[in-house]
């Protein structure tokens, strides 16, 4: 069965009242399979990222993305999916980034700080110069996302994405845990320290990259911290810590997506997504206050 | 099951340091190095603060160019190293239980789907040699020093070692904790694995040690513990400027 005929399935029941009415539109479905594969992967990633404490490095992969667009356009890529540029500048970022963080013995907040800055300087140039070309609206939904732009390539492309992570994030999950409590420690267990490192980071670029046409440049970040934020909080365990950030990560993805539409705000998805997940971080935050178990262990 | 035969190894291996010398960037850690630890044996490195010794350890570990001769001899097709380190880096607050972190060590299946069937017996009678077995459900971040430092020692008896190198393991621990180590030291000893042993405590180095080599930057002596430990001898090791015996 194709895609299409899935969807029209799914906009069928919706139109007879089997489903929610929101369903009943075509980009709707779209986007809310997009959220269905964003979710689970950034939320599961994302514990990854504060375990490592990767939060600022995930942020500047998808201010990245903002430069990446410009330069896509400005090669011709079409501007509803300039994968080879998105894909291309933000591996580029990536890897240039931990390359020097390896040789200049500078610490990591201080070298994105500086890569962060000179690539967002470079982003901005080049879509003032581009201003003038291209409807300026086009850049508000790569700045915060939309949900009308999904097509059936970008799920094709989040599809990719997303397996090649699970079937290379999961069973690698120890490992990459281990590589950064102790780098000789992992070592003598037979870790590729260095080697897992660059894993990483081009998988967190690879997901911020393909997340980029829902949340948004400026906020695709945050979906990999403030879920796992937000579960470290409350979980007393790493089963529980996985768990609990893959939930609220898909949670705030879907009802991100779905509240706009279903309560007509001109909100756009990815702020939806984050303001979703910031909520869930707070009620987390209140609730580790106001629960003592969650504060500690058990005797 | 005695302790020993719990950590039953094929045997550790004979390790040989000779003519060590590591150099990084202007500064000379290690200069000429020459010592031999031999198989089975529990052996001290002593020595002050940027001596070498965890430079030593490193370059054992594979994890610094150096130049000279380093050869283990093994004494079968496997090879297993143990290590326990000082101390780990980790976030305090992360929600990561003694279990969590066993599994994270001990296997490939990812921690936070609980242990897997085939390392749990391990994991389980190395917990209890460590006196951890009933603090398994706690999390990392909220044991004290000494109980975080009986964890590291429990993931060092996991695949059980042919060679074990220990990196400080009583800094952090109390006196429940220094007794649960030397039991551990003892039954190593009896299953003949190699231990490479960096202490700070020279009382516990000269009751314990088969061996021992003082390090600062060169070799100041090696010896067996009552030999080597003189007052003379520390003195010269811990002094700024030391001087070499030439003892090898």
């Amino acid at each position: 069965m194709s895609y299409d005929l899935f969807r029209q399935m799914i906009q069928d029941w919706a139109n007879a009242g089997y489903l929610p009415e929101a369903l009943a539109y075509g980009f709707v479905v779209n986007a809310l399979l997009a959220g269905l594969m964003i979710g689970p992967v950034l939320g599961g990633l994302g514990t990854l990222v504060v375990v490592k404490r990767f939060a600022f490095f995930s942020e500047a992969v998808g201010h990245a993305a903002l430069t990446a667009v410009a330069i896509g356009i400005l090669l011709g890529e079409p501007y509803t999916g300039p994968y080879g540029s998105l894909f291309g500048y933000c591996l580029l970022f990536g890897i240039l980034l931990n390359f020097l963080r390896n040789r200049t013995g500078l610490s990591p907040d201080t070298l994105i700080g500086v890569f962060l800055s000179v690539s967002l300087a470079l982003g901005a140039s080049l879509l003032l110069m581009l201003a003038g070309k291209i409807n300026v609206h086009i850049l508000e939904n790569v700045l915060f996302g939309s949900v009308l732009t999904v097509s059936a390539e970008d799920l094709l492309v989040l599809g990719i994405v997303a397996l090649l992570v699970v079937a290379l994030a999961v069973p690698l999950y120890n490992r990459i845990m281990l590589a950064s409590f102790n780098p000789q420690l992992a070592a003598v267990r037979g870790v590729a320290v260095k080697t897992l490192d660059y894993l990483f980071v081009v998988l967190v670029t690879l997901v911020t990259v393909a997340a980029v046409k829902v949340i948004g440049a400026i906020l695709v970040g945050a979906l990999l911290v403030i879920p796992a934020a937000a579960a470290r909080l409350v979980s007393q365990s790493l089963k529980g810590f996985f768990f609990a950030s893959v939930i609220i990560a898909t949670l705030s993805t879907l009802l991100g997506i779905l509240l706009p539409i279903v309560l007509d705000l001109p909100v756009p998805s990815g702020a939806a997504i984050i303001l979703v997940a910031g909520l869930c971080f707070a009620l987390a935050a209140l609730a580790r206050a106001l629960v003592p178990r969650l504060q500690g262990n058990p005797a | 099951m005695t302790a020993a035969a719990k950590l039953a190894s094929a045997g550790g291996p004979r390790i040989d340091f000779a003519g060590i010398d590591l150099t990084l960037g202007r500064t000379r850690i290690l200069e000429q190095v020459q010592f031999s630890v031999a198989a089975g044996s529990v052996h001290a490195i002593v020595g002050p603060n940027g001596g070498g010794k965890s430079s030593l350890i490193k370059t054992l570990l594979g994890q610094m160019p150096h130049q000279g001769q380093l050869t283990v001899h093994w004494p079968s097709a496997a090879e297993v190293i143990g290590y326990v380190p000082q101390a780990l880096e980790f976030d305090r607050g992360l929600p990561m239980t003694v279990d969590d972190f066993m599994a994270a060590m001990c296997q490939r299946r990812p921690a936070f789907l609980g242990l897997s069937r085939r390392v749990r017996g391990a994991i389980d009678q190395a917990l209890a040699q460590v006196g951890m077995l009933d603090k398994r459900k706690r999390r990392m971040g909220a044991l004290s020093g000494g109980e975080r430092q009986r964890v590291l020692l429990a993931q060092g008896l996991i695949p059980p070692p042919q060679l074990l190198v220990l990196d400080e393991p009583m800094s952090a621990l109390d006196e429940a904790g220094i007794q649960v180590f030397e039991q551990l030291l003892h039954a190593w000893r009896a299953a003949g694995t190699t231990v490479l042993w960096i202490e700070h405590d020279l009382q516990a180095v000269l009751r314990l040690a088969d061996r021992v080599t003082g390090l600062s930057r060169q070799v100041l002596f090696d010896a067996p513990p009552a030999e080597a430990l003189t007052p003379e001898r520390l003195l010269s090791l811990f002094s700024v400027h030391p001087r070499s015996e030439g003892v090898a």
